[in-house]
């Protein structure tokens, strides 16, 4: 099969790609060096503590901010340069950064006159955002819920081939992020390029095929999701019996590490459940459970980012 | 892009611009004419020198000026207090594009309060007037209509100032203290500071110059009209440029 122009444009052009993203305020460096891409039809998560630089980040994908140094591109392009931003990049940065007093529809109106788009446009947003029956009332009388429903409806207006989400599940009661999570998985199917930020692992484990860590401005991990879960947690093996002294004696014999968890517990380290077993069988011991159980990612992220978590003091 | 368009429905979908000027239109209205009430039953003798019935109507702009320019520079402060800003910015990217939008959506509001102001202060003005006995001004008076219509230019001009001031300054309130030294505390000082300093300021600060525009018959003190609206004009222009480098340069 032979790649044509357009196929390679299709697969090509709507990468986000920084290069050695740098941004300085004064003396301090919100983002330094960063280099990493963004791959379309995956749902790429932006992970860092608060204060890692990724609003800083995402303001400069924007062209919101200049970046210091270096560059972040849409397709191998600045935003500022690109023919059709609105149908390019659509981007939620802040739901509340909305007028309190203008309604929904008018809101949408007008991006859709920036995008060069009709009141059809608008209805259709709306009603994507569940919105339709709030379509005339002040955002001022909204939850935040429906601010980030408004802000979603508002990126998505001119149907972009880029989405870009600071924090989009902050706020968000369970069916709401639900509801955000199927729209991102669905439009990541449709061979969209989706980048969402946040400071929770947890929202990243259950979200996002792709990670890329931050802290203090620097890039920590770049990799899709299963490849940093295996690079960077360990597991342990748990066994729980009765004869715990027992088994203990033998895994020390045995050159093995392991810790007391509990009066009928050990975690031993390094080793697999089939090589614990083999040995208590041998020893004749009467095992009630026998598990692997892998360090919770948010620990892994935790330890990543504590040498260069710069709010690490003030949190303790 | 329909970037006029996404202004136009900004402006226009929210209360505030609406009552601004409104509230230029009545209370500088108003303001005129509690202006002239204490006018009226003066024998016509005792009018003072240089009566000029035009600029006399008109005496509310002191008030309306304020407002008009808060209209333009609240377009711009409110975006920065919300946020909105950094929204609009991402899909209209073309920074000099935007900011032309929104001048010229300033503009036309500007100028259709101006129109409003002035021709409801002055025909009530000298309704009033004229129901006193007093020397009136109509509309086909020699330099009746010239004053007039600088009358709305003047308007025009602060609503655009404004604007720039609110571009140079993100904050409402920081405009508000702006706009109030500017068009009320100078040209109110201006006479009391001695020396060269004093009669250069009431001569040639934009808001005194500028208000020239509406006079008919000619004050010492002052320039004359073309002058007068030319010199704000330079002013506006020049502030405004300012404001067109520094939106298009720094960080949002």
């Amino acid at each position: 099969m032979s790649w044509t122009k357009a196929d390679s444009k299709l697969m090509g052009a709507m990468c986000i790609r920084a290069h050695g993203l740098t941004k300085r305020y004064g003396g301090k460096t919100a983002v330094d060096g960063l280099s990493f891409s963004v791959q379309p039809g995956v749902i790429t998560g932006f992970l860092g503590p608060n204060g890692a630089g990724k609003s800083t980040t995402l303001r400069m994908l924007l062209g919101l901010i200049r970046p210091t140094q270096g560059a972040i591109t849409i397709g191998g392009r600045p935003i500022a340069e690109l023919e059709h931003p609105a149908r390019t990049i659509g981007a939620l940065l802040d739901a509340r950064a909305v007028h309190p007093q203008r309604t929904a529809y008018d809101h949408l109106l007008a991006f859709a006159h920036a995008a060069g788009l009709g009141k059809a446009r608008v209805d259709k947003m709306l009603d994507l955002a569940g919105l339709s029956n709030a379509a005339t009332s002040r955002p001022d009388q909204f939850s935040l819920g429906m601010y980030q429903r408004l802000g979603l409806a508002t990126a998505l207006l001119g149907d972009p081939d880029v989405l870009v989400l600071d924090e989009p599940l902050n706020g968000l009661d369970p069916e709401g992020i639900r509801w955000m999570r199927s729209l991102m998985r669905s439009l990541a199917s449709k061979g969209r390029t989706i980048l969402f930020s946040s400071h929770l692992m947890s929202e990243m484990e259950i979200t996002a095929d792709n990670l890329i860590v931050i802290g203090n401005g620097r890039l920590i991990a770049d990799s899709s999701l299963a490849e940093f879960i295996k690079a960077h947690t360990s597991t342990v093996v748990l066994v729980r019996t009765a004869a715990r002294e027992q088994l203990a004696r033998a895994l020390s014999d045995a050159g093995m590490r392991f810790k007391a968890i509990a009066s009928d517990t050990l975690h031993v380290a390094g080793a697999d459940p089939s090589c614990v077993g083999g040995m208590a069988a041998k020893e004749g011991i009467t095992l009630d459970e026998l598990t692997t159980i892998r360090e919770p990612l948010e620990k892994a992220f935790l330890r990543l980012t504590r040498s260069v978590t710069q709010y690490e003091g003030q949190l303790a | 892009m329909n970037v006029l368009g996404f202004e136009w429905i900004k402006m226009r979908s929210i209360s505030s611009p609406w009552l601004t000027a409104l509230s230029a239109i009545f209370a500088g209205t108003t303001l005129s004419m509690l202006g002239v009430s204490d006018l009226i039953g003066v024998s016509p003798a005792d009018l003072p020198d240089g009566w000029d019935p035009t600029a006399e109507s008109l005496k509310g702009f002191l008030f309306a000026q304020l407002l008009v320019g808060m209209l333009g520079a609240h377009s711009i402060t409110s975006e920065y207090a919300t946020g909105l800003i950094g929204t609009s910015l991402a899909v209209v990217p073309a920074r000099f594009r935007l900011l032309a939008a929104k001048t010229t959506v300033v503009c036309v509001m500007s100028l259709g309060t101006g129109i409003a102001t002035t021709l409801l202060s002055f025909t009530a003005i000298q309704a009033m007037l004229a129901g006193a006995g007093l020397a009136s001004a109509g509309i086909a008076d020699p330099g009746v209509a010239r004053a007039l219509v600088g009358a709305m230019l003047y308007l025009t001009l602060v609503g655009l100032m404004g604007l720039a001031v609110g571009v140079l300054t993100r904050s409402t309130t920081a405009s508000l203290a702006t706009l109030i030294g500017v068009t009320l505390l100078v040209p109110a000082i201006a006479p009391g500071i001695p020396g060269a300093v004093g009669g250069w300021l009431q001569h040639y600060w934009p808001i005194s110059s500028g208000q020239a525009a509406y006079r008919v018959v000619p004050v010492d003190a002052v320039v004359g009209p073309e002058l007068g609206l030319g010199i704000l004009a330079a002013v506006t222009a020049a502030v405004g440029t300012a404001a067109f480098v520094s939106f298009s340069v720094r960080d949002a």
